[in-house]
């Protein structure tokens, strides 16, 4: 009975171990592609206030990237604009940014949290279940062990956002 | 056969045809040039436009790794059948997607290449950068075959191939027809100068086919025969005038030649009787003419020494006079010698070195040699025969001058014993004492006058010599001297002694003076050695007063007598001279002069060595051959 129960405390302790690691390495891509979305996507000017102003990269919630993401961007432009991360611990500090990630976590808030960012130039991405289908821009859903985007092009084209074809060949449009 | 000695149709096939391959192979060339650098250009062109969209659509695939996407993409390729790969690399050069999915990896690049395009074993290469807002996410490798240019070309090539045959062919027809019109022409011409030339008929013309070069070349080629026809008719009788003309030059030459023949003899007779050596050298110095004299008297013949160089006739002359006389010769010196000894025989020449000119210039020497041998020799025999004959003469004043103080000494003895016999009438005992006294002296005049007869008769004898044995003349003497030798009691002892040639007569004087001498100037028991010595060759040439070609013999005569000073061994040789009173030794004085004077009768040499009171030596040598 001791040896069932111990063995089992080996195997929880075990599958989280590989849970975490699996889920550091799966951030760090995502943290690429929130980087490589400045590449595809392209922003109205009007959301700058200059055009050397920088180009935030918002995190709402916890933030599942660690440094890694400051590392990606480090140093990065989109255009004229150095890219910049910002945490942001409830929706009211966002300020104005340009790409907004949102934490699975958030899942219950995300609702709401759209609800106040429709209207803005703000690309929100969230690794949320059928976040797109609720009116997010670009959800992440992992298929054969890869990650993959469902994109909202309705949602996109709220925002003024225009998303080169190539990304949208690679992504599920909704 | 070579194109130069082609006949002209060939040559004018040759060149058409020639002309022509090379007109279609230069075009040809140009084209398939042309279109191979145009093909490649449009290929490029192509490819690269290609690489541009691929790489321009494949980078959200790289970006968002998403192989699947980007072979979807590559896969559009399969529309273009000359892309036989193709590969997209990412940011990090790791192969991404490759196009035919099924391709192995070994036939692609392991790394991305720079952009740009290369031709490699006839396929084209392109890496296209894939950007993306100017930032390079990947490369695009594209590789393309060029087949379908081979194939191009390859038509291109049939093509001009065909056209080159039909080109030659076309050539060859037109330059058929040609002929007639060129060639033909020349042809005619050609065989009537063939046949001109063969049967030597000038009066044949060549049939005129047209107005162009050729037709101007059959006028100008008549023209020429009719000049021939008329140079010919001159030229013949030239040529008999020619060979009349050379008939009359041959004769007077010959006559010319007789004459010069004739004078040559004459002058080489004239060279021939001469008595002298006649000899002319060219300025090589080569013999060119040498007269009979020369023949004679160089013992040699003409054939011989004609055209050979003097020196190499007569080697070892390159020191001698004559030969420098015959440089000077060369130089325009005329030189005369007027006696000169030959360095060529045995002889002596009047010699005269002439040169020989033709204006300034010296051709030759012509040597003329007087042979004065004879007349060299007699003058020789006259120099001896007054040297002897002065010889002679100072002989007698000395002796003239000694007779008369020698011979008035008894005389003048005999007058004043005379004188005093006269006073001594009543004496008898002083009468016969002078009269002994006058005796004495008349003995002692008797004595004198014999010597000095003795003497004069050996100066001029001529007698013939005789072989003459020493030992016997030795033998004589002692017998001879027998009473004086027992009265002194005196030794004589003698080596075995040899023959020689001479006058008995002489040698025997010779002997009785040398042995009388040791035995009258003694005041011991004499002892007298004779002793014999054959002289060598060395020492013969040591001796400078005998001939080095002349066998000696030396007599020592050895005595312990009285002796003499050293100072007076030359001096005891001279007529009438005395070194002892003639109260102690008797004697005439003549003895040593006549010894000296026989010995020189005989080519010998003689000479004296002696100390006061210890002896004296005479050394006679005397030759043991008959005198040269």
């Amino acid at each position: 009975m001791k040896k069932a129960l111990g063995i089992f405390i080996v195997f929880i302790l075990l599958t989280t171990q590989f849970v975490k690691a699996q889920t550091a390495a799966e951030y760090q891509v995502k943290a690429v592609f929130l980087f490589n979305f400045t590449r595809f996507i392209d922003w109205p000017t009007t959301c700058f206030e200059a055009s050397n102003s920088p180009f935030v990269i918002g995190i709402l919630g916890n933030d599942p990237f660690g440094t890694y993401i400051d590392e990606t961007v480090n140093g990065e432009t989109a255009g004229q604009h150095p890219i910049i991360i910002k945490r942001y611990k409830t929706i009211k500090d966002i300020d104005n940014c340009q790409i907004l990630f949102i934490n699975s976590a958030e899942s219950e808030l995300i609702k709401p949290i759209l609800g106040e960012l429709k209207e803005k130039n703000i690309l929100t991405v969230s690794d949320a279940t059928n976040f797109a289908s609720l009116g997010g821009i670009i959800g992440f859903f992992i298929e054969n062990n890869k990650i993959k985007m469902q994109i909202n092009t309705d949602a996109a084209k709220a925002a003024s956002l225009s998303i080169s074809s190539k990304l949208l060949s690679l992504a599920k449009i909704l | 056969m070579k194109l130069r000695d082609a006949p002209i149709q060939r040559k004018l096939m040759s060149v058409i045809l020639l002309s022509c391959a090379i007109v279609v192979l230069l075009m040809s060339t140009a084209f398939i040039i042309f279109e191979y650098y145009s093909f490649k250009r449009s290929l490029q062109s192509q490819i690269s436009t290609l690489a541009e969209a691929i790489a321009f659509n494949s980078s959200a695939a790289i970006i968002f790794d998403s192989p699947q996407e980007a072979n979807e993409i590559l896969a559009a390729l399969a529309a273009e059948k000359r892309i036989v790969a193709a590969s997209l690399y990412n940011a990090n050069g790791k192969l991404f997607a490759k196009y035919p999915a099924d391709l192995p990896n070994v036939s692609l690049p392991v790394k991305p290449g720079v952009k740009g395009f290369r031709f490699i074993n006839g396929y084209l290469e392109v890496f296209e950068p894939v950007l993306q807002k100017q930032a390079t996410v990947g490369t695009l490798y594209i590789k393309s075959n060029m087949e379908a240019m081979y194939v191009q070309l390859k038509k291109y090539m049939m093509l001009a191939t065909w056209l080159f045959c039909c080109s030659l062919f076309i050539a060859y027809l037109l330059s058929r027809a040609l002929r007639r019109t060129i060639s033909q022409p020349i042809l005619a011409l050609e065989q009537t100068a063939k046949m001109i030339s063969e049967k030597r008929d000038y009066s044949v013309r060549a049939v005129k086919v047209g107005n162009d070069e050729v037709g101007a070349l059959t006028d100008a080629f008549n023209n020429m025969l009719t000049r021939i026809e008329v140079q010919n008719a001159e030229i013949t009788s030239f040529n008999i005038k020619l060979e009349q003309k050379v008939r009359e030059r041959t004769n007077e030459l010959e006559s010319a030649n007789n004459y010069l023949k004739q004078q040559n003899d004459f002058v080489e007779t004239i060279l021939d009787a001469s008595a002298h050596i006649i000899a002319v050298l060219d300025k090589d110095l080569r013999f060119s003419s040498l007269n009979k004299k020369g023949e004679e008297l160089y013992h040699t013949k003409r054939e011989h020494v004609i055209g050979k160089s003097y020196l190499e006739i007569f080697p070892g002359t390159n020191r001698s006079p004559a030969y420098t006389d015959i440089l000077k010769a060369l130089n325009g010196e005329y030189v005369h010698n007027t006696v000169a000894k030959s360095a060529i025989i045995d002889g002596y020449f009047e010699n005269y070195f002439i040169p020989l000119k033709l204006g300034e210039e010296v051709y030759g020497v012509l040597i003329l040699s007087h042979d004065i041998t004879d007349i060299m020799e007699a003058n020789e025999k006259l120099k001896e025969l007054n040297n002897e004959l002065e010889k002679s003469n100072r002989d007698l004043e000395q002796f003239a001058f000694i007779a008369s103080h020698d011979l008035q000494e008894p005389l003048r003895k005999i007058h004043i014993f005379n004188d005093m016999l006269g006073e001594n009438f009543h004496n008898e005992q002083n009468m016969r004492k002078y009269q002994a006294k006058i005796d004495q002296s008349a003995k002692r005049m008797q004595d004198l006058i014999m010597d000095v007869l003795n003497f004069s008769r050996i100066s001029k004898t001529e007698e013939a010599f005789t072989q003459n044995d020493l030992n016997i003349i030795l033998e004589n003497l002692k017998n001879d001297f027998e009473l004086l030798i027992i009265e002194k009691d005196a030794t004589i002892t003698y080596e075995t002694l040899p023959v020689i040639p001479g006058i008995a007569l002489q040698l025997s004087q010779l002997f009785s003076n040398l042995i009388s001498n040791s035995l009258k100037y003694n005041d011991k028991k004499p002892s007298i050695h004779i002793a014999t010595h054959f002289l060598s060759r060395e020492e013969i040439k040591a001796n400078k007063k005998l001939s080095p070609a002349t066998r000696y013999v030396r007599i020592k005569f050895s005595d312990n007598g009285i002796g003499f000073e050293e100072k007076y061994s030359e001096q005891i040789f001279t007529i009438f001279q005395r070194l002892h009173g003639k109260q102690a030794y008797s004697g005439t004085g003549i003895g040593l002069a006549l010894c000296r004077k026989i010995v020189e009768n005989h080519h010998g040499i003689i000479s004296a060595e002696g100390e006061v009171g210890v002896g004296a030596t005479f050394t006679v040598i005397l030759p043991i051959t008959s005198a040269p």
